[in-house]
């Protein structure tokens, strides 16, 4: 069944405003994404909505971040504040967020949407490649670039077994 | 390796707020609609724009030699939305220019119109002049087709405008003659210098009787020198015919030549039924001047060579005569040999003239029905026609260079609708469309509203 785009929005904002903050670190800057590409599905729901919408947003909202980093690369952002409900202690998390953030920063836009798609979306090297619009060889490079910095700036988030093992 | 890369993405993500964006983003969809709206109607706007002024910035290269230029076999009507002389692209140089009572060459209220066409090519432009005027009669192209002279048709101070169709400015020459009333060109001299302009003066207070004025002027510096003056049933300057520093100019059944500056060399009498041929009446050499004789039993007409000082007959010219036309001009003469004439058909309906005008050729518009332009080549039998123009299309004018390269192109008359059409066109849908469009909006945003809401059951 065709769902109306109100629809969509309803039962598909939740997944795609997370995406969105991963790609970005920041909930103004993932509200803007999101936000934009809707509006932009909006514009050819009429061709889309029989299709893959998901698929379509999600698409629109990778190259879009990489197009505003790109523009606005050299300004600085100032850390957002934190937006979980205040009377849960979530010490842990918000250290092991506040750590992927700092090492998310790191990335390209495309690295990071890389990792995203890769260990947030759990899509095979392929899948991102198709949703990235690009081969599956520059998924492989950005892919390792990204995990390579990640390691770099947290090693607890990307730990080498290899390594370990050794010490 | 990874997993705690994962759990750290989960973690993070779990904890994402759902953000409002289902109203602003179809708020962003709307604006980015509207934008589009806006840029695709100043596109078309653009477009028609660039359509006629930016091909055009530049003016296109002159070849004063005329090195390119030939007479069209045929012409046509130039099509509705002609660009108009003074437009851009320049037309440069014009190797015919036409005139008629077809309803493309009559403009709104008393306003004529005389068409242009390329010197080397099919390109039509227009010239919208007030009251009558006809090609070659009233509105005449310079010997190097760069120039186009014209009555001003301003009654409280006469003159003659000059445009330059290589420039698109329009030089107007204001009259020196005293109480004049009107201003016409009757004619070029060689160089395309300086203009024959007739002056119309009345005798009395009342306008009842006037008396004509021949001038030759300086394009450049508007100088005007008179040449004769005398009473205007003589038709001071029916017809002038130029040679580089020498003109002829015939008043009554009088022929005047004159040199360059006005001074009158000498004078002869034409004979009943002859006539100065036309602006192409002296001969190749410039040592002859032409006649054109119409046998009144058979209504042939035939030319002959005359002498400029006595008006003696000189060596017979062999050329094929023209019958069953109303008049001939002779235009020019090709480097074959052959003439080039203007012949007129008579129009079986037009209104007798007055037994005042009814002096002889060359024939008025107004008894005319069509024009064409034949060759008459030394030896042959038969005037050969060079070029046809549609019905309606009573006067014509040739430029010299023209037809001294002697050389006649297939004709392709632009048809469909002139660059002004698609100009104009492309300004008016968009206005409208900007127009509905605006005062549409608070119902299209309703109707789509609507159409949302019925589409997602709310």
């Amino acid at each position: 069944m065709v769902e109306s785009f109100h629809e969509f929005v309803v039962h598909r904002s939740p997944a795609l405003c997370r995406t969105a903050y991963l790609l970005t670190g920041d909930h103004q800057l993932a509200e803007d994404l999101v936000q934009t590409a809707l509006a932009r599905t909006y514009r050819h729901w009429r061709r889309v909505r029989d299709g893959n919408p998901e698929a379509y947003v999600r698409r629109v909202m990778y190259h879009q971040q990489v197009s505003w980093w790109r523009r606005r690369r050299l300004v600085e952002r100032l850390e957002p504040a934190p937006t979980e409900p205040a009377d849960v202690d979530h010490s842990e998390a918000i250290t092991l967020r506040l750590a992927l953030n700092a090492a998310l920063r790191q990335l390209s836009p495309r690295q990071r949407a890389v990792i995203v798609l890769r260990y947030y979306e759990d899509l095979t090297e392929a899948q991102v490649a198709e949703a990235l619009g690009c081969s599956i060889g520059t998924v492989k490079r950005h892919g390792h670039d990204g995990l390579r910095r990640l390691r770099a700036a947290a090693p607890e988030l990307v730990q080498d077994t290899a390594e370990r093992s050794t010490r | 390796m990874t997993s705690q890369l994962r759990d750290a993405l989960r973690a993070t993500a779990e904890d994402v707020p759902t953000y409002p964006v289902y109203e602003r983003a179809l708020a962003t969809a709307r604006r980015s609609h509207r934008r589009r709206l806006v840029a695709a109607a100043a596109t078309v706007v653009l477009v028609a724009l660039a359509g006629v002024t930016v091909p055009l910035t530049r003016t296109p290269a002159l070849d004063p030699a005329g090195a390119d230029a030939a007479l069209p076999d045929r012409l046509g009507l130039p099509p509705i939305g002609t660009l108009h002389v003074t437009d851009r692209p320049r037309i440069g140089a014009a190797s015919v220019i036409f005139s008629g009572t077809a309803p493309r060459l009559r403009g709104w209220i008393d306003t004529s119109i005389i068409g242009l066409v390329g010197a080397d090519s099919d390109h039509y432009r227009i010239m919208r002049v007030g009251g009558e005027a006809a090609a070659g009669e009233t509105v005449y192209l310079s010997p190097d087709g760069q120039q186009l002279a014209r009555p001003d048709g301003d009654e409280d101070e006469p003159g003659v405008d000059v445009v330059d169709l290589a420039t698109g400015r329009t030089r107007h020459l204001k009259s020196s003659v005293t109480n004049t009333v009107a201003s016409t060109p009757v004619g070029w001299s060689a160089d395309s210098a300086s203009l024959v302009v007739r002056d119309d003066v009345p005798v009395a207070f009342d306008g009842a009787t006037y008396t004509s004025v021949l001038s030759i002027v300086s394009v450049d510096g508007g100088r005007w020198t008179r040449l004769a003056s005398g009473a205007e049933e003589a038709r001071f300057g029916s017809t002038v015919a130029a040679a580089p520093n020498r003109l002829a100019y015939q008043y009554g059944r009088t022929v005047a030549v004159t040199d360059g500056q006005g001074r009158e060399l000498s004078s002869f009498l034409l004979p009943d039924e002859a006539w100065l041929a036309g602006k192409g009446a002296w001969g190749p050499g410039g040592a002859t001047l032409t006649v054109a004789t119409r046998r009144p039993a058979t209504g042939e007409w035939t030319l002959r060579q005359v002498d400029p000082r006595t008006g003696r007959d000189g060596e017979p010219l062999r050329l094929p005569a023209v019958t069953g036309m109303l008049s001939i001009r002779l235009l020019g003469w090709a480097p074959d040999g052959s003439a080039l004439v203007a012949a007129y058909q008579q129009d079986p309906d037009a209104a007798e003239p007055p037994l005042e005008e009814q002096t002889g050729p060359p024939a008025t518009a107004e008894q005319v029905s069509s024009v064409r332009v034949l060759a008459l080549t030394p030896g042959a039998t038969a005037p050969r026609t060079v070029l046809t123009a549609p019905a309606q299309v009573d006067a014509v004018d040739v430029a010299d260079q023209v037809i001294r390269a002697g050389r006649v192109r297939d004709a392709e008359p632009p048809g469909g609708v002139g660059a002004r059409f698609w100009l104009w066109t492309g300004l008016v849908t968009a206005l409208v469309a900007g127009a509905v469009r605006y005062l549409a909006r608070r119902r299209i945003r309703r109707w789509l509203d609507d159409r949302r809401a019925r589409a997602s059951g709310y």
